[in-house]
């Protein structure tokens, strides 16, 4: 998935919330990203459109 | 302010800092002064106090928004961890009509597929452990379709159902599954599984990681031609009482694309059958490798792979957020905070590499070099 880092000199919050995605975010100095790992075991994830099973 | 939302654990690493919080189970990677102003923003008894201390440092900030998005950042952060719905143990009956029995560290399992397709979700990965051992195995697991979920049933109580096109979920949880019963523990006792390759040269592993596509499994490969073991491919396993990574006997999956790479430097590569299960992965071989000499390895290095076209082979030190960035997103971590800990812990002592990479000669040469010196360490 696409991070971004942002910073907040140029933007509002509300553009840069656009821009966030799940895991960036703005502040006002400095930036951060926020990563979530998965919430159970996968292997690698099949690519989208993909279904064996059709 | 707000101090219920800070974070749990806190660890620096070179000019960021990994704040993690228990509350939703996220990693935060941020820089010196927002980590500054963070925890400013905690210790600020009021919103005035926070305008107070936010003017001294400039008098053009804008302290109102600066507040809000940290209040923003925070809430994002504690965001409630919710897991899958909890299944209850009901008996069904699966009408699986293969059966397969795999023999593992001198334990036998069983499993019953309901078709041919459903079979190609495991048991490709898992075939050169076959056996026609006929007593009774220690575990039965059965895979089936019910409408469009797949299920999987361990001694005939449900452990997981999934819409069928999610069946990397099942796969994963097979792992999970398959790494508890040889190491005869719970999903519990780990503390996370990777997505990336495990190397090891007997004494130490590395950790590979990196994106779908971006060479980890031919390296893989590569390198256990050139005898190092290969710990785990594709779900690399740590469990927590000993940050090490253990062995998943599971094949490395190799793509179309590498298989003339390979052909020469793998014995019987062409007697290893190729399979074609998700057309837009093309076709796979599934190719075993020994079983490495101990069951379990310390991780002492990861290394991002980057494959590129003609590229020379070059090792340069990556930053914490670079390899958060690939890790976390693609693995599941654990919740538990004694494993975060421990997590954070391991990764404040290992240090993180990017390699890229084309030539097979000079990657090895480079890698072996790598391992040399994390056994003069």
């Amino acid at each position: 998935m696409k991070k971004e880092n942002l910073t907040n000199n140029n933007i509002t919050r509300k553009d840069a919330i656009k821009k966030m995605g799940k895991y960036a975010a703005l502040t006002a100095v400095g930036t951060f990203v926020i990563l979530n790992p998965l919430k159970a075991q996968t292997s690698s994830p099949p690519d989208p459109g993909n279904n064996p099973f059709q | 302010m707000n101090n219920n939302l800070a974070p749990t654990f806190k660890k620096l690493f070179g000019s960021y800092w990994v704040l993690w919080y228990k509350k939703s189970n996220i990693y935060s990677v941020v820089d010196t002064d927002f980590k500054t102003i963070l925890y400013q923003y905690f210790d600020c008894a009021s919103l005035d106090d926070f305008k107070t201390k936010i003017a001294s440092v400039s008098p053009n900030l804008d302290y109102y928004t600066i507040a809000q998005n940290l209040q923003a950042y925070l809430e994002q952060c504690n965001a409630e961890y919710s897991l899958d719905k909890h299944l209850e143990s009901i008996n069904i009956d699966s009408k699986c009509s293969i059966t397969k029995t795999y023999s593992i560290n001198g334990k036998v399992l069983q499993i019953n597929f309901s078709s041919d397709t459903v079979q190609k979700t495991i048991h490709p990965s898992i075939a050169h452990l076959e056996t026609n051992y006929l007593s009774s195995p220690d575990v039965i697991f059965d895979l089936f379709l019910d409408n469009d979920n797949l299920c999987l049933l361990k001694n005939k109580a449900l452990i997981k159902t999934v819409p069928k096109r999610d069946y990397h979920k099942i796969q994963g949880k097979f792992a999970m599954e398959l790494f508890c019963f040889i190491y005869n523990n719970k999903e519990e006792d780990w503390l996370g599984t990777f997505h990336g390759c495990t190397i090891a040269d007997g004494e130490n592993a590395i950790l590979f990681i990196g994106e779908s596509g971006k060479g980890k499994s031919t390296l893989s490969a590569l390198l256990t031609a050139q005898d190092f073991e290969l710990v785990a491919d594709d779900v690399s396993p740590m469990l927590a009482s000993d940050s090490c990574i253990y062995h998943n006997p599971s094949a490395i999956s190799i793509k179309k694309g590498a298989f003339n790479l390979l052909k020469p430097l793998i014995n019987d590569f062409d007697l290893f059958p190729e399979v074609i299960f998700n057309k837009a992965k093309g076709i796979i071989k599934y190719v075993p490798c020994k079983k490495p000499l101990k069951d379990k390895y310390p991780c002492k290095a990861i290394i991002m792979v980057n494959y590129t076209k003609n590229a020379e082979t070059k090792l340069d030190l990556a930053s914490i957020k670079e390899a958060l960035e690939t890790l976390v997103p693609e693995s599941w971590l654990s919740p538990n905070p004694d494993h975060a800990e421990y997590f954070l812990d391991w990764l404040s002592k290992t240090p993180i590499y990017k390699l890229t990479y084309s030539n097979t000669e000079s990657v090895t040469e480079e890698i072996s070099k790598c391992f040399k010196q994390l056994r003069e360490q």
